[in-house]
């Protein structure tokens, strides 16, 4: 097996991208080969204030077009003992090279985690596409905790109903049905909101007169976004990625998404919620996105967050997932094969 | 001199002509010809091309079968007519689709097996040009460099690249390069996988499959559509398919999320759970 | 060289990238960790699919006997990002795998390591890093 060269060449990549990441503008943005674990962070916007206009598309609504990617290591929610808003440039570098070298290092052999191809060998570690460069300590901003608000009442049972219904349906391992809507090629968190994956985290948004296409990798799911101002569809029409209309507010594109299924359960929402995202375009090669969920039979208050989106290559190739399952076959096979040697060795124990 | 009149007369018999072509009403039963005495020039989208932006559906059986087929009884009798096979008669242009004799048998095969064979029972994704004649809409959004087709079933999508791309790999919907001839769309696909069939019938092609299709405007709410099948290791010949395409006109029309998936879990892994389905 | 998957927590309050590398199906549900073996074939198909790629390797016996075995790999969207294609790993390319075999019982596992003859890793992340097996 050939001997690991990784730390000490990342650790020298890395001092060179901090140092590159500090400079004044226009310097930063480091572009190092992808694949060695090396970091790759997009510029930071320019210091000075240069005013950017934004193209327009044929139609002229404001340009958002082309691909673009959220890859981040910024959480959701603000991690436990950490009180401010921001990390220092230096902090967000240093975390961000700790987590290229844990990327980068051996798990294993004989462990649960060895038995998995390795994200490395195929581009697919967070670490080897460029990450976007934010340095908010979590993406919600509202509350100024950067935490959820609280639960209601109502969406603690909810909470606690489904948990219930889901022990009922039996061991994870029985059946289709009980494993992960990921697992299942049915959903994989498209939302709205557009939360970041962990890989394949690649959109690409098309515009034509009256709309705004966006096409998000996992699951190849396609959100269709009317401009015109009507009306949201009937109740009783309800899906995954829910019933989504759309406006400009000048270069802001809001999106209004209702009419989510019961299913959906965005971080233990009710069917309910609705989510307002605002997207606009704040350069070349970025797009400031902010998102609002708003669902009183959950939370206490509407709850805000926050991330930037930049600039990706494409093409985003096919991903037919359920057609390409062989995962799901092979693990339920397996179950069952194991099942059958444990029924077999019980009753070979009970003839002795 | 004799020129000269011939000339003079031949002039002032032009004018005539165009005078009487300009003075002559255009007779109201010209509306109801076959062919427009001149071919519709569809509105143009803001960067110069005919417009296809819309939502449009095929309205045939072919997603039953694309050859020219009586009713028939469905594949359960407990369904009675409801889910029984309507008639049609085919998109097929001049004959039967053309097979080799091997493939033919396996088309038969499928045939005869298709309940087991046919993906879209599986849910999966349906390849081309099945999705253009499936019985659900699709939208047609332009952009300068990418023409997307948004299916609603299974939420198919097709990219057609008009800043020409090469096709990475094989996939089930292959892979589109589009350029304009006037006022057609013509779309180039290759790299198609082997696992889509054409309906169900059991119609199907290798990986060799190429299709060309045309698409353009005939007046404001329909599109003729056409596509060339060539796949050299399944059929002796290529072979055309033909049918319109009809602008969904409701106000406020939408492709709807159509996520099956779920619907086909126990066809896939039924033989597979812990207490198995029959 | 298996990397790790998870992260760590740091020290002075830092947690890194609280987002998982997605909520895998267990793949220790699918494959056997006390299954390890090493494979050396020749490719006979690599599927370039969706959630996960599968590579079809011819392995030669010591009585050559060839059986197929079909081992699982990462999606190749990101490799497409970086001009892999179909073309990219030719058939016959010889390859070693260190693989842990599928629950299920077949000729099916998981590869922790692809290699190729030189030593050097298939497309990303070895000691030459960052170079796609053939241009």
């Amino acid at each position: 097996m050939s001997q690991r060269l990784f730390t000490p060449l990342g650790a020298i990549l890395a001092l060179v991208i901090i140092a590159a990441f500090l400079m004044p503008s226009p310097a930063a943005g480091q572009t190092v080969k992808s694949g060695t674990n090396a970091l790759n962070v997009a510029p930071a916007p320019s210091a000075e204030a240069k005013p950017w206009v934004v193209g327009k598309t044929p139609d002229g609504q404001p340009d958002l077009q082309g691909y673009w990617s959220n890859n981040t290591i910024t959480p959701l929610q603000r991690p436990n003992g950490v009180t401010k808003a921001f990390y220092t440039k230096e902090e967000f570098l240093e975390a961000a090279t700790k987590q290229a070298e844990r990327d980068g290092e051996e798990a294993t052999p004989g462990t649960v985690e060895d038995v998995h191809y390795d994200h490395t060998q195929f581009g697919l570690d967070r670490t080897q596409a460029t990450l976007t460069p934010d340095l908010r300590t979590s993406m919600i901003i509202d509350p100024e905790n950067g935490k959820l608000p609280p639960m209601t009442p109502e969406g603690q049972k909810r909470a606690a109903d489904r948990a219930a219904e889901k022990r009922k349906q039996g061991a994870q391992y029985d059946q289709a049905q009980n494993l992960s809507t990921t697992t299942r090629c049915i959903y994989m968190n498209a939302g709205p909101p557009m939360l970041p994956v962990a890989y394949n985290h690649t959109y690409q948004i098309v515009q034509s007169p009256g709309y705004v296409m966006i096409l998000i990798e996992e699951l190849h799911e396609v959100r269709i976004i009317p401009l015109d101002r009507r009306p949201h569809a009937p109740q009783n029409v309800r899906s995954w990625l829910g019933d989504s209309r759309g406006h400009w507010e000048g270069n802001t594109l809001v999106i209004e998404t209702t009419n989510f299924n019961d299913k959906v359960a965005f971080q233990g929402s009710s069917q309910d919620v609705k989510v307002t995202e605002r997207l606009t375009r704040t350069g070349d090669e970025t797009i400031h996105y902010e998102f609002t969920v708003e669902d009183p039979h959950t939370w206490t208050q509407p709850w805000k967050a926050e991330m930037p989106f930049i600039k990706a290559t494409g093409p985003i190739f096919e991903h037919a997932c359920n057609e390409g399952n062989y995962s799901m076959s092979n693990m339920l096979a397996g179950a069952r094969r194991e099942e059958k040697r444990a029924a077999e060795a019980a009753a070979k124990k009970g003839n002795q | 001199m004799q020129n000269r009149y011939r000339n003079m007369i031949a002039r002032f018999a032009g004018m005539g002509v165009l005078i009487a072509v300009i003075l002559t009403p255009a007779p109201y039963h010209a509306q109801t010809q076959a062919q427009p005495a001149q071919p519709y020039r569809a509105p143009r989208t803001k960067d110069g091309k005919p417009d296809l932006n819309g939502i449009w559906q095929a309205v045939n059986s072919a997603n039953w079968n694309i050859e020219g087929h009586g009713a028939a009884p469905g594949p359960f009798w407990q369904l009675g007519a409801e889910f029984s096979v309507p008639p049609g008669l085919g998109i097929v242009e001049g004959g039967p689709i053309p097979y080799k004799p091997e493939a033919l048998e396996k088309k038969k095969e499928n045939f005869a097996d298709r309940m087991n064979r046919d993906p879209e029972i599986k849910c999966y994704l349906p390849g081309v040009p099945r999705a253009m004649y499936m019985p659900y809409p699709f939208q047609i959004i332009m952009s300068p460099q990418y023409i997307m087709m948004a299916f609603e079933y299974a939420g198919a999508l097709r990219t057609v690249y008009m800043n020409h791309q090469d096709a990475p790999a094989d996939s089930w919907m292959g892979w589109s390069n589009g350029h304009w001839e006037g006022e057609t769309l013509v779309v180039d696909t290759t790299d198609f996988n082997d696992l889509s069939w054409f309906d169900r019938s059991g119609n199907f092609h290798s990986d060799a499959l190429h299709v060309v299709e045309r698409l353009t405007a005939v007046d404001k709410d329909h599109l003729n559509y056409e596509a060339t099948i060539d796949d050299p290791k399944i059929f002796t010949r290529p072979w055309k398919i033909s049918m319109p395409l009809y602008r969904i006109v409701e106000q406020n029309a939408q492709i709807i999320e159509y996520k099956c998936v779920e619907f086909s879990e126990d066809v896939l892994y039924g033989k597979l759970r812990k207490v198995p389905i029959k | 060289m298996r990397r790790k998957l998870v992260v760590t927590v740091l020290g002075a309050g830092l947690l890194l990238a609280a987002l998982p590398l997605r909520a895998h199906h267990a793949f220790s549900a699918e494959f056997d960790i006390n299954k390890p073996l090493t494979l050396k074939g020749t490719l006979a198909k690599w599927e370039m699919i969706n959630p996960h790629s599968w590579f079809h390797i011819d392995v030669t016996g010591p009585d050559g006997k060839v059986t197929e075995w079909m081992i699982e790999g990462g999606s190749p969207n990101a490799l497409i990002r970086l001009g892999v294609t179909k073309n990219t790993v030719k058939i016959g390319t010889e390859l070693t795998i260190e693989a842990y075999q599928a629950k299920e019982g077949t000729n099916k596992a998981v590869g922790r390591d692809f290699t190729l003859p030189d030593g050097s890793r298939l497309f990303l992340g070895g000691s030459a890093p960052g170079q796609p097996a053939e241009k």
